[in-house]
């Protein structure tokens, strides 16, 4: 930012509104998963779309404004029916009891088994398809590669890193209540058609992206796959290596981001034919690019491999042979694709006219630690995130008895 | 009751068959304080006093605030921004598709097991029938002004149907609603005149710089 500041790209207002919108951004997303009132949950996500929508058109350009209309419509309807859905738990949950908690999710856990099993699969569908399209799961993802190209760079990490999880979240809740009042095959079978439907589009949608951001972006698409097939999968193991696989997304990501964004800065462009030689130009920036596209397609020493691998290993375990095949093709070929595009930008000539030094060493101290966290959560985890993502998986698994 | 909810649906179709934005301003500040009605009555059947709050706000921020704020932002928009010309499908078949969806709505709502109950079977067929229509609207016309219409026909279906099923989820909930309907209205005019700025149009299917390909 402050580099364009300096450029005269944007003057002040433009920061003013910036760290104000970023700021509010980041309180709805803390409110999402404290909210125990499902309509407060869903109050503050239509929240987090608005301040986004603010945040990606910060600049005015023709196509941000374009990425920004479509993302408040398709997310706006998209969460219409999430409210839906919502109103019909609450509404089996007020046949039950008649209480002024009812919209509580720890009041509909408590009384889950005696909703009516119809009712609930209504539900779930609208929560899925609502929170599916804030959680960019294919096929309603596409606002989500628009969005995430055009936005400011940390709006994009705060887009991919947090919102998707945060959307993601809530359909977990409900995945827990829909599970324990009729069984979780219903849900899971939902959860992993999708699934498998966003990693076969995100493989097919990468391997054709000339823009860099627009390739991460399909990227964070095949991710929330992958993390929705973890839960839909289930079993202790799967939910573990689900919610390892949110967090370790939710730091690769924004730190892909990150090194994009100083790369699209130096070369001012984000087309990937134009960039080329990355680690010639920018030693630093380029070593980390490479290493993040090498987690996130899942390479071994990194953190992404060990919560792949966590989440297959539960989908054969639990027998959903012709779903977890069908995702490790798609895998297969997100890899081929991702490192052919990251290769050809990391290594080769730069072009003569890039001058060659790096963006100075501010820019590059958050991709460093982000970095660093990539390989150590990749070879060792943790005591205390261990309780954390274990405890957090049996609530997943059991319902939560709070 | 049930002439209530004909008078909701009439206005629906007021904004489906209408080319210009003043109509469907009007037929939309129409239906929402007919909603407001509605309102005050389910709370006069259930006797729920803090639904008469709800009713109180829905007469003042859709039948007042929400159509001024769209009037003021659009006050220097030139004319022909503001008609739909050219709908991906004709006004008369819109119509004849609208009301398929509200006899299918009639149809979906007998699906799904409810408790009898008079409020529920009268206005739920017309929230969903709301809901529906309000997302053809926005699938089908080209004119942004008119996606912003359709989104605030959607939110009334879904304020009727919260209303009717549930008789009012608390207040904090409905003022939450309530406040993100207003923000949402207008973030998206402050889109809508840097698009007429910056397209020279509102013409959403000009907007297709970003695409695969």
């Amino acid at each position: 930012m402050g580099r364009q500041y300096d450029n005269g790209m944007i003057d002040m207002k433009h920061i003013t509104r910036y760290y104000q919108g970023f700021n509010v951004f980041l309180l709805t997303m803390l409110i999402v998963p404290i909210a125990n009132n499902m309509g407060i949950m869903w109050v503050t996500v239509e929240a987090t779309t608005l301040v986004s929508v603010l945040l990606i058109m910060l600049y005015f350009k023709q196509n941000a404004i374009e990425s920004a209309w479509k993302y408040l419509i398709i997310a706006t309807v998209g969460l219409s029916f999430a409210l839906i859905g919502i109103t019909f738990f609450y509404y089996a949950n007020i046949n039950v009891i008649n209480s002024s908690d009812a919209m509580n999710w720890t009041e509909m856990m408590h009384n889950s088994k005696l909703f009516d099993p119809n009712l609930v699969k209504i539900a779930f569908v609208f929560i899925l398809i609502g929170f599916g399209t804030k959680a960019g799961l294919a096929p309603m993802h596409t606002w989500l590669p628009d969005a995430h190209s055009e936005a400011p760079t940390p709006v994009s990490a705060l887009l991919s890193g947090v919102l998707l999880n945060c959307a993601f979240y809530c359909i977990v809740r409900f995945h827990i209540i829909s599970s324990s009042t009729i069984g979780p095959a219903f849900s899971s079978q939902l959860l992993i058609i999708l699934a498998v439907i966003s990693v076969g589009i995100a493989a097919a949608s990468i391997y054709f992206q000339k823009d860099m951001k627009r390739m991460l972006a399909f990227s964070s698409v095949e991710h929330m796959g992958l993390i929705s097939l973890g839960i839909g999968f289930g079993g202790l193991l799967g939910v573990y290596g689900t919610l390892l696989q949110i967090i370790n997304h939710a730091i690769v990501k924004p730190m892909m981001f990150f090194a994009s964004g100083t790369i699209t800065q130096k070369y001012e462009t984000k087309a990937i034919s134009k960039i080329t030689g990355v680690i010639k130009v920018m030693p630093a920036t380029g070593v980390l690019f490479l290493i993040g596209g090498l987690a996130l397609v899942g390479m071994p020493p990194f953190n992404i491999f060990l919560s792949e691998f966590l989440i297959l290993g539960a989908g054969l375990k639990s027998g959903q042979f012709l779903a977890t095949s069908l995702v490790i093709i798609f895998l297969v070929i997100t890899f081929a694709v991702f490192l052919r595009h990251v290769i050809r930008m990391v290594f080769g000539n730069p072009s003569p006219e890039i001058k060659n030094d790096s963006m100075g060493r501010l820019a590059i101290i958050p991709v460093v630690i982000l970095g660093s966290l990539v390989f150590i959560l990749g070879v060792y985890i943790p005591e205390q995130l261990q309780t954390l993502v274990h405890n957090a998986s049996a609530i997943i698994n059991q319902g939560g008895s709070t | 009751m049930i002439f209530s909810g004909a008078i909701l649906l009439i206005a629906t179709f007021g904004i489906v068959t209408r080319r210009g934005f003043a109509d469907w301003l009007g037929a939309y500040r129409y239906q929402s304080i007919v909603l407001a009605a509605v309102t005050a009555l389910i709370a006069y059947v259930t006797g729920i006093w803090e639904i008469y709050i709800a009713a109180g706000l829905t007469l003042v921020i859709k039948s007042i605030i929400i159509p001024k704020v769209l009037l003021y932002v659009t006050r220097n928009l030139e004319i022909e921004f503001k008609v739909e010309t050219n709908p991906y499908v004709s006004l008369r078949a819109s119509v004849i598709i609208s009301a398929f969806l509200v006899a299918l709505s009639y149809f979906l709502t007998q699906q799904i097991p409810f408790k009898s109950d008079p409020i529920v079977s009268t206005y739920l067929p017309i929230s969903i029938a709301l809901f529906l229509i309000g997302l053809f609207v926005i699938v089908n016309r080209r004119s942004a002004l008119n996606q912003v219409v359709g989104l605030l026909i959607i939110e009334n279906g879904l304020f009727l149907f919260t209303l009717t099923l549930t008789h009012g989820v608390s207040l904090i909930i409905e003022m939450g609603i309530f406040a993100d309907i207003l923000v949402g209205i207008i973030i998206s005019s402050i889109l809508l005149l840097r698009i007429s700025r910056t397209f020279d149009s509102l013409d959403v299917g000009k907007l297709q710089n970003l695409r695969d390909d």
